[in-house]
Formats: C-alpha cells, structure tokens, sequence
C-alpha cells in the first residue's frame, strides 16, 4: 500500500514537472472561442475577460488617421503596464476580435501588426494587467478602401 | 514565412512575415460561394531555445500576408523558432538567427 501511494505520488510529480513548458503557449481559440464570434467590441471583451474595461492612457495605441487602403492597416501597440492578456478588437468588420496576446515571461508589450477593416470604425486595445484589472484606449480612423472585399 | 530578428540594446525586435492569404468568411463566400472556404492562421507561437518569447491567437482581419512584430528579452546568435497555425490546421515553421 505504502509502495502504491509512493508510485502514484511519483507519477503525480512527473506530470507537474511537465506542465510548465507546454503550458507557456495559450490558444485563446480553443480556451474561449466565443470570443471570435463575438459581433461587438463590448461583447468580445466579456466573452474573453468577464469584465468591464477602464479607460487609461498608460496604453500606447498608434493607428493611421485615415487609411487609403483598408487591407493594411499598420497598428502599434505598446504598454508599461505589467500585463498578463492584451486584445485588440474594432468595431468595422463582421466580427469584433482580431488579435489576443498571451504576453509570455521575459517579452515586452511592444506589438505591430497589419491588419483589414471593412470601414471607417474604432479600435479598443484591451490590457489585463497583472493585478486583474482590465484597461483599455480606443482610437477611430477613416478608412477610404475598405479590406475586406477582397 | 520570412523571419528579421535584431538585438537592440537588451531586446530584440523581431518582425515575422508571414505568406498566407487570410481569407476570411465573407470572402470566401464572395470568391468560391462557401464560407466554409475561409481559411487564416489562428495561432502564431515563437520560441527561443525551448522558452516561448511570443504566443498570440490570430483572427481573419489580419492582413493578407501579415506582419507581425514584437519584442522580447535576448541575445545575439540565438535561435528564433516561429511556428504558425491556420485554420485548416496547417502548420508552418521557420527558424531564424537573431543577429
């Protein structure tokens, strides 16, 4: 009995010791996928943090005023704020959700991406900061081509 | 998939290129009448010996071949590992240097 309890304490260890380094990576697909069919801004924070974001301007947002082509539009995002999530969503497309960040150990909030808007609407970058509390900035831009069609 | 990984001061900066066509659902049904056809990457994964330095979940309103950059803690002559998933669960993976 006492051997039993030994071996399967063992095994226990085993699989703890083996979690961190698989668990580095966060598919927010498959942990919360109504957030990719979320159809508001508002509705895709809840779906993927519960909760109710405060405006702060310690969130660096930088998007073109107008953009002449709607399928590149550059956006730049940086924060000081120790952050465990950060998301970004816009209000111009079929679905709200573009991108969510599970910001690993050791890199910095400093993200650039291209992305497409239908037409002119805003963008909410959201920041879960490591004391749980959400932050977000919101920025609106023209867009003269729109993205999506292709 | 194109990788440019350069060490400045303590970060590097890393900008990852990615060829894919980012079809989202309206298009595909604009394009083959199928929204099923919709097909982007979902999940962008890199890591540095081992230890991921960047994990994002992906939508179809990035751009057509995007370009993603972001920052983290390293060192020169390392290696920068990106793998990309899409929604058809085609895996892409490249290896880089960082210089």
């Amino acid at each position: 009995m006492q051997r039993r309890k030994f071996l399967s304490l063992g095994a226990l260890a085993a699989v703890v010791t083996m979690v961190p380094a698989s668990l580095s990576a966060l598919d927010f697909r498959a942990t919360k996928p109504d957030v990719w069919t979320a159809k508001t801004v508002n509705d895709g924070i809840a779906k993927l943090f519960g909760k109710v974001a405060t405006p702060s301007d310690a969130i660096k947002l930088t998007i073109p005023k107008v953009a002449s082509n709607g399928g590149q539009i550059p956006v730049d995002i940086a924060t000081d704020i120790p952050a465990k999530t950060v998301a970004l969503f816009q209000d111009a497309n079929p679905e709200s959700a573009i991108m969510v960040w599970n910001v690993v150990e050791g890199s910095v909030v400093d993200y650039s991406l291209k992305i497409k808007m239908k037409k002119s609407g805003s963008m909410t970058v959201v920041v879960e900061g490591k004391d749980g509390k959400l932050y977000s900035t919101t920025k609106s831009l023209d867009v003269a081509l729109g993205g999506c069609e292709g | 998939m194109k990788i440019k990984a350069k060490l400045k001061g303590d970060l590097v900066e890393a900008k990852v290129m990615i060829k894919h066509d980012m079809l989202t659902y309206d298009q595909a049904k604009a394009k083959t009448g199928k929204r099923e056809d919709a097909n982007f990457i979902v999940h962008i994964e890199a890591t540095v010996n081992g230890k991921a330095v960047f994990d994002a979940s992906t939508s179809q309103f990035l751009s057509k071949n995007p370009i993603v950059g972001f920052s983290f803690k390293g060192k020169a002559g390392d290696n920068l590992v990106v793998n990309t998933v899409d929604l058809k669960g085609n895996k892409d993976t490249e290896t880089q240097a960082i210089r």
